[in-house]
């Protein structure tokens, strides 16, 4: 059925769209180019129906990220205006557009990718059929041409999506996007029997090695030590801001401004590999759902800690007028040391 | 140098040669829960040798294995019952001390270069525990001298402590890092003073091999492969994990296709079961217990009750080997069948 099974006689690929998925499956060994252990495909998905929402997206190696100090880093991301067969539609943008759906939709996710290259969708935390679910080596890396994700959440929540090419290279490089899934009651609900709130803030926090940012998109894929086991972020971002001075301060929807008495809800997700630590400045806020699940029991934080990709929403009532300064350490996977830390603010007034 | 070469004949190991020991260990699938309690005996020998790592360097290991001339790690997975006496025979085939410890339940002290001990000890408490070599701590246990080891409740066959929820088959998902450079200085009998830098990091002591390279498939080799680490199960096939953590990177373990019942964590049982697709596995002998579900895939559409998905911790530095090999790091599969 997968790719697992079938490795060295590919029958998975034949339906490509480009009509050479099927020779070009098999993985492994140098593909030319210099990737090894891609599985090139766009075949037709299986069980296709008519979708509720499609988005159509495309892929940008360069999109120019500038920092405070001045830097400009080179970006990876998914453009909103792809389509057709190219794949090099509008431009992307860092994070990646957000896609937001309704509990119960039929979704498609139209990924289109040129010839020169292999990336996937995978929707983390949606938990589609495998042919969906955009992990390479048990489906096929999405290469010269459209393939669509097919999927119908059943639980709302906060997801989000990224590349699953080479992850470790392809999503630190910011090929990723926010994922909110909506209970059937629509946004101001953040599941159905759940809290509503009045105001949303998006806390997307990665960090970023900008040693990394130089290499191919193949890079180690055939061997040889590229650094990939090594990240060393010299950049803090939040939602795709500088988190580590004031930019993202009083910037909506990082930051949000709240009247006393309206519920704000954070969405916060640890988007990059290291842990991280994030603070409310003294606000308590109360954790709903976590991993786009409900928890049984909410429970009330001052700070929550994180491992990566892990997401917790978070609903602050605040009752004091102030600014609130919200805090986020990245934290070193060995040594615990703080590397960095991004900053975002709550304003009540 | 040549000395200690020729005063130790180190063994050099396939990593084919180490799982075969080990999927021979205790079984683990079928736990037939027993009236009485027993007698547990098993005896560990200490050695040490080479392991070659995916991208062809060969670094150097301490195992508990199962006999002097083989190298196993980590060592076999041990499944009690509460109230189980457990006896320990370390026969330690090193010129170094070593010990064998588990947290809470007995420390055996220094077993001295060629000496043997046997140590018994009654288990009490159910949960997932891991055994280590505690001296020198925490580079013997780094070097590959560490092992799962399981206690379940009293007369139960399904559930992880007293009135938990219950499982069908359970695993362990035991998670390692390694850094060659200290592993070389640990060999020399010096304390490693470098920065660790982890690059090989393995489940069950096996790293993955994606499809189509030298090694896939085979349960040798593979952890994608390996028996002990792939789940397989058909809808409704609840399947416990016993996730520990010997190495020294914090991680994020996340699985595709369901979301994990999270019951405990460090060796607590949780206020409540919270359903997570990543859970935090603390370094350093972290530990969780949490239930995969194999319920349908709830995004499906259509719906679909087969297919093969990964587990991978969402750190992905560890999804690498020797600093790049995407997908030869630490993953496996999970089979809906
Ligand atoms: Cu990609
Ligand atoms: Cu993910």
């Amino acid at each position: 059925m997968g790719r697992r099974r079938s490795s060295n006689t590919d029958t998975t690929t034949t339906t490509s769209s480009m009509g050479g998925g099927g020779g070009m499956g098999g993985g492994g060994g140098g593909m030319g180019g210099g990737a090894c252990y891609v599985y090139p495909g766009a075949p037709a998905t299986p069980g296709l129906v008519n979708a509720d929402v499609t988005f159509n997206l495309g892929i940008d190696m360069n999109i120019p990220l500038t920092m405070d100090d001045g830097t400009t880093i080179n970006m990876w991301g998914f453009s909103g205006s792809g389509g057709g067969m190219g794949g090099m539609g509008g431009a992307g943008t860092f994070p990646s557009p957000a896609m937001r759906v309704t509990e119960g939709d039929i979704v498609h996710t139209n990924l289109s990718v040129n010839m020169m290259m292999m990336h996937t969708i995978h929707h983390h935390g949606i938990e589609p059929a495998h042919t969906s679910d955009g992990v390479g080596h048990i489906t096929w890396d999405v290469a010269n041409g459209t393939y669509t994700y097919q999927w119908r959440p059943a639980h709302a929540g906060t997801y989000f999506y990224h590349c699953h090419t080479n992850t470790v290279l392809h999503a630190e490089m910011g090929m990723y996007g926010a994922l909110i899934v909506d209970p059937p009651e629509g946004a101001g609900t953040l599941f159905s029997g759940g809290p509503d709130y009045d105001v949303e803030a998006f806390w997307v926090v990665d960090e970023i090695d900008s040693s990394w940012h130089t290499l191919p998109w193949t890079a180690g894929t055939c061997g040889g030590d590229v650094g990939l086991n090594e990240l060393n972020p010299d950049y803090f971002v939040i939602t795709g801001v500088d988190g580590s001075g004031n930019s993202a301060m009083n910037a909506p929807p990082i930051s949000a401004t709240v009247q006393r008495g309206q519920k704000l809800l954070a969405r916060y997700i640890c988007a990059g590999y290291h842990p991280q630590k994030i603070r409310f400045g003294g606000l308590t806020g109360k954790i709903y759902a976590s991993d786009g699940r409900p928890l049984p029991k909410p429970v009330s934080v001052t700070e929550i800690r994180a491992a990566s990709a892990e997401r917790y929403d978070i609903i602050f009532e605040p009752a004091q007028t102030g600014t609130y300064l919200i805090e986020t350490d990245i934290i070193h996977w060995v040594s615990g040391d703080v590397l960095g830390t991004t900053r975002a603010s709550i304003t009540v007034v | 140098m040549k000395k200690s070469m020729d005063r130790r004949t180190f063994l050099k190991f396939s990593s084919a040669g180490i799982a075969s020991a080990l999927v021979t260990s205790t079984g683990l699938l079928s736990w037939n829960p027993r009236a009485e309690a027993a007698t547990i005996n098993q005896t560990f020998y200490i050695t040490e040798g080479f392991i070659t790592q995916p991208d062809g360097v060969d670094v150097y290991f301490r195992g508990f294995s199962p006999g002097r001339n083989n190298l196993t790690v980590p060592g076999a997975q041990m499944i009690v019952q509460e109230g189980d006496t457990v006896r320990v025979t370390i026969v330690n085939t090193l010129g170094t001390s070593h010990s064998f410890k588990i947290d809470g339940i007995i420390d055996s002290g220094r077993i001295r270069g060629g000496e043997s001990k046997t140590i018994e000890f009654q288990v009490n408490r159910a949960g997932t525990y891991m055994y280590y070599d505690a001296r020198n701590a925490p580079y013997n246990r780094l070097s590959g001298l560490h092992g799962g080891f399981a206690v379940m409740p009293n007369g139960s066959s399904n559930k992880v402590y007293a009135g938990s929820p219950t499982f069908v088959q359970q695993y362990f998902w035991l998670f390692h890092d390694i850094d060659p450079v200290w592993h070389n200085t640990i060999r020399n009998g010096n304390t490693p003073n470098t920065r660790y830098s982890p690059r090989y990091f393995t489940m069950n002591g096996l790293s993955a091999r994606p499809p189509g390279a030298p090694g896939a498939m085979d349960p040798n080799t593979d952890s994608m492969a390996d028996p002990r680490s792939a789940l397989h199960g058909h809808v409704g096939d609840r399947t416990l994990v016993r996730v520990l953590n010997a190495g020294l990177c914090q991680q994020s373990v996340h699985t595709h296709g369901n979301h994990m019942e999270w019951l405990t964590d460090n060796g607590q049982v949780r206020d409540d079961v919270w359903s997570k697709d990543c859970i935090y596995l603390e370094g350093n002998m972290g530990k969780f217990d949490a239930i995969y579900p194999f319920e349908s895939p709830p995004d499906a559409w259509p719906p679909v009750t087969t297919g093969i998905y990964p587990m991978h911790l969402h750190t992905e530095m560890s999804q690498t080997a020797g600093g790049g090999l995407y997908m030869f790091g630490a993953l496996t599969d999970i089979h809906f069948e």
